[in-house]
């Protein structure tokens, strides 16, 4: 990259159910925070990316009514209609141009003003799939795990010992809304089955929240007390979810390539300290495993035994309890990549893991991971 | 740190009507996509990543990218979607001017569409306000009132021109020329949706009044269509066109858009034709273009005005002029084809909307001026400057692109 | 550029989008209440913004600066007309009562009351539309019963000086 930008400051709401508060608030909550904790003023230069949905909203033209909530009143403002990590991505963008040296990241959705499954069913192809009101979000998912368990003998114990891992990592986490200390795969296994195999605890809940980051190249980088360098980043968009392979997350594992590329990361598996996963479904933490080159492919199920991706093993995966802890669509990668600069800055407070020096943090968008977005992040 | 240059390499269009029932939106894409993988001289493969969007209110599928784009080269591609209302198109082409200018990816594919029949457009355009009005209705507001505030069929852009006219002395008949003008530009550009080659101020005049002060003929069509670009670095671009046209710089600039607050609170959006953030914009991006007096750099506009007074308040809003002086420079004739600076030689948003397409199709327009390829269109004085300009929200987003047949300097 | 050649065969697929299911959440109700309320003491209750000054009215939980309006300012029924249509019958010249949407003609202003630095949307009444200018000076007209609904500030007249 031809600057070095870094993350400079980050704040996040509480991500709850119901929050009990409106989008706008929510929004200016954390873009004031995350400006504050930069040492910014709203008169300083910056230009300000958000991430929302016009389906979740309920709102035709979502960022309208949120530039001045975002700190964008008379500001440079754009945005990204998918996961939050793509804000950032789009804000990493403009400042490598040299344009802007500064960009101020937000992402928000409130699960409790839209109904959940609406979105991600407008999101079929609306001549053939939507007609027939078969595939939803987690209907498709399930097509993908059992594809994924009986391509390489996943188990369901395995998927819901994931499920269990993050919410009992959940409840270390003041902001996560699912939270169970000492889950277990018994627990998950026995809760309501959705689509066959996938029952209700293995569903990344959605919920209300926001957050977000400050990121910047320059003076404000150079003189940043703790700035967590942005080392690689890389996305990718895989055919539609009926014309693909599902065994495998392939947008993944196609933008973990370029990401590593770029960090000068060649051997992941020990080159990454720990990982924070967008895993709207705990199956997809174990296809993650294998798309970001944890273990090789199949191996997925076998690395999570190993207890590897525990928060006391050697490359701890989604320690903040990810998705599955707090799933706010358009927010949720972005809250990824907050959580693994935390975890580099000490910050993670008692979710924090010994070693982070090197971290991956990765969002999507569509169906079954369509479309991923990876972040490889490292301190000084 | 020198600057990445960027440059568009090819443009293409699909056709422009009001309704397309012989496509679907991966086909009336695909048909911009191809023409422009042809004009660029590209394929798929030369294509590093992918920008694209549309408003996705207007064809009731959420990120139609999804099962559309392995239709357009996008399969396994580097791939964001950036939606902003009506400066939808502006905002994909800053995308992927960025996406370049980054210096990560070398040639991107920018996509922006409409297909309007395919959905219920008052209602895709309702839901830009609906979560306030039904919280207006909450509060004791008569839905009878609000559906009248709304500006009927033409939308609060009365309000903006009712304060325009009040302030600048921009007559109704300013507006039939105008649209009188970009009409029979239109009949000139082989994509447009509007063409009425002949079209006098008068005959604009006998129009029905929609309300005050606009008229049938002030207004733009609903059309469905698809727009695509090639941008790449200034390296490359040389070695693909003769006379690529670059983008010099991007800026946009946004102010609360609520002419009625939201759910019932005030609005210090007082004026809406101030539109302060759309000089802020132009000024951003003319200095980040190296230009210092845009009165006489710029060489072309095309500024985005789906309504006849928009064209003459964006001039000024650009800083093309003082405020006020546009109806003038129209009388002059300067606005013309033929005039010092021909504004919306294309025929401009009034004659061509498909929403989510036209703020890019404002560039592309500028491009081919740049680059000699605008056919019957092609202004009489030479090209070497132009401003692109996209406006939407509820009156309040602003994007601005300038564009040159030489590079930044630095 | 490539001609396309139109497809002659093609289906229309029906669908729908539901827009039953969103309940939107604001903050902003609450405050409008308590203006709402003050309507009946024909009072006008705006929300003064700590950051910069700027008034509200009707309230607002945030303000552009990202301050957060907390303090209430009484704000005048005087105020001068920022932009301005007329609909209804008045304005749908050459189309037919029962082809447009006709009803009441009507003059809609956008009107600044003073002490607040917001637009308000009125129905200015006693006046005829060729009398209306951007910068006049309007009234707030109160309704016979005043039930602290938004209603209630929505019509103006003009102001006698």
């Amino acid at each position: 990259m031809r600057r070095e930008v870094a993350i400079i400051s980050y704040a996040q709401t509480p991500y709850e159910p119901d929050a009990n508060a409106s989008r706008e608030m929510q929004v200016l909550r954390v873009a004031k925070a995350a400006l504050a904790a930069a040492g910014l003023k709203q008169e300083d230069r910056y230009t300000v990316v958000t991430a929302n949905n016009d389906y979740c909203d309920g709102r035709t033209i979502s960022n309208m009514r949120l530039v001045e909530p975002a700190a964008a009143w008379m500001k440079n403002e754009s945005k990204a209609e998918m996961d939050g990590a793509y804000a950032a991505l789009y804000g990493l963008l403009r400042i490598l141009s040299g344009d802007h040296d500064i960009a101020l990241i937000i992402g928000e959705s409130q699960a409790s003003v839209y109904a959940r499954w609406l979105p991600g069913i407008m999101m079929m192809d609306p001549t053939f799939d939507r007609q027939r009101w078969l595939l939803n979000e987690v209907s498709a998912a399930a097509l993908q795990a059992r594809a994924y368990m009986n391509a390489f003998g996943v188990s369901e114990e395995q998927v819901a010992g994931v499920a269990a891992k993050n919410l009992d990592n959940a409840a270390l986490n003041p902001l996560a809304g699912n939270k169970l200390a000492g889950a277990d795969a018994a627990k998950v296994l026995g809760s309501r089955k959705l689509y066959e195999p996938i029952s209700e605890m293995m569903v990344a809940q959605y919920c209300d929240g926001a957050c977000a980051m400050v990121i910047a190249a320059g003076e404000l980088a150079e003189k940043a007390e703790k700035p967590v360098w942005i080392r690689g980043v890389g996305f990718a968009h895989d055919s539609y979810l009926t014309e693909r392979s599902l065994e495998e997350m392939g947008s993944l594992k196609l933008a973990a390539e370029k990401a590593y590329a770029m960090a000068g990361i060649s051997d992941p598996a020990s080159q990454v300290d720990l990982a924070e996963v967008h895993e709207n479904f705990a199956h997809e933490e174990l296809m993650a495993y294998e798309a970001l080159g944890f273990c090789g492919r199949g191996e997925g199920g076998a690395f999570f035994d190993s207890g590897a991706t525990r928060r006391d093993g050697k490359l701890p995966v989604n320690t903040s309890g990810g998705a599955i802890g707090a799933n706010v669509a358009c927010a949720t990668g972005l809250a990824r990549i907050i959580e693994a600069a935390m975890q580099i800055r000490g910050e993670a407070g008692d979710h924090q893991v010994a070693k982070a020096k090197t971290a991956v943090a990765t969002g999507q968008t569509g169906p079954c991971a369509q479309e991923s977005v990876v972040f490889v992040l490292g301190g000084e | 740190m020198a600057h990445v240059d960027v440059a568009i390499v090819g443009v293409g269009y699909s056709k422009h009507v009001s309704k397309r029932r012989d496509v679907n939106i991966a086909e009336l894409v695909w048909e911009a996509v191809s023409n422009c993988y042809e004009d660029a001289g590209l394929k798929p493969k030369d294509i590093d990543a992918v920008v694209t969007g549309n408003m996705p209110a207007f064809e009731g599928v959420n990120i139609p990218e999804l099962w559309g784009a392995g239709h357009w080269g996008a399969y396994h591609k580097p791939l964001i979607r950036i939606t902003t209302g009506g400066t939808t198109g502006g905002s994909v082409v800053h995308g992927a001017y960025y996406a370049v200018a980054s210096g990560l990816y070398d040639t991107v594919l920018a996509i922006a569409f409409e297909k309007q029949s395919d959905g219920n457009s008052t209602m895709g355009l309702n839901t830009v306000a609906l979560a306030d009005a039904a919280a207006q209705f909450q509060q004791g507001v008569d839905p009878g009132f609000l559906a009248a505030f709304g500006g009927g069929a033409v939308g609060i852009a009365v309000y903006q021109a009712a304060s325009y006219m009040k302030r600048s002395g921009c007559t109704t008949h300013h507006l039939d020329k105008v649209s009188a003008l970009c009409r029979n530009n239109a009949a000139l550009n082989p994509w447009s949706h509007l063409k009425q080659p002949g079209l006098t101020p008068e005959d604009v005049a006998k129009t029905v009044l929609m309300q005050y002060p606009i008229r049938f003929g002030h207004v733009c069509p609903a059309t469905d269509g698809a727009c695509a670009m090639i941008v790449t670095t200034g390296e490359k671009a040389l070695k693909l066109q003769n006379k690529p046209a670059y983008i010099l710089s991007c800026a946009s600039c946004s102010d609360e858009a609520a002419l009625m607050g939201i759910s019932g609170s005030g609005t210090t959006n007082m004026d809406p034709c101030a539109q302060e953030h759309c000089k802020l914009a132009a000024k951003w991006a003319y200095e980040l273009a190296g230009i210092k007096d845009p009165r006489r750099e710029i060489d072309v506009a095309e500024p985005y005005a789906p309504f006849a007074h928009q064209m003459l308040m964006f001039y000024e809003r650009l800083l093309l002029c003082d405020e006020g002086e546009a109806p003038a420079i129209l009388d002059s004739g300067s606005m013309n084809l033929d005039g010092e600076l021909p504004v919306c030689p294309s025929g401009g948003v009034i004659s061509t909307n498909a929403i989510g397409a036209s703020a890019m199709e404002r560039v592309t327009e500028v491009a081919l001026q740049i680059m000699g390829k605008a056919g019957d269109r092609q202004v009489k004085k030479e090209v070497h400057k132009g401003v692109a300009h996209g406006w939407g929200g509820a009156v309040n987003l602003n994007v601005v692109a300038v564009l040159s047949d030489t590079p930044r300097r630095s | 550029m490539a001609e396309m050649e139109y497809k002659k065969e093609t289906r229309s697929v029906e669908g729908s989008w539901p827009m039953e299911h969103w309940s939107w959440k604001f903050e902003s109700i609450a405050l409008i209440a308590k203006a709402r309320e003050a309507f009946k003491e024909k009072k006008l209750l705006g929300l003064k913004c700590p950051g910069c000054g700027l008034v509200y009215f009707p309230p607002k939980p945030y303000c552009r600066c990202t301050g957060e309006p907390d303090e209430w300012v009484e704000v005048k029924q005087q105020g001068t007309i920022t932009t301005y249509t007329f609909t209804g019958a008045w304005a749908y010249e050459g189309i037919k009562e029962e082809e447009g949407p006709a009803g009441e003609p009507m003059i809609i202003c956008g009107v600044n009351f003073d002490g607040s630095d917001t637009l308000t949307v009125c129905i200015l009444e006693e006046a005829k539309p060729e009398e209306v200018f951007v910068g006049m000076r309007v009234q707030l007209k109160w309704p016979e019963k005043i039930e602290g609904r938004l209603d209630d500030i929505a019509h103006a007249v003009p102001l006698k000086e």
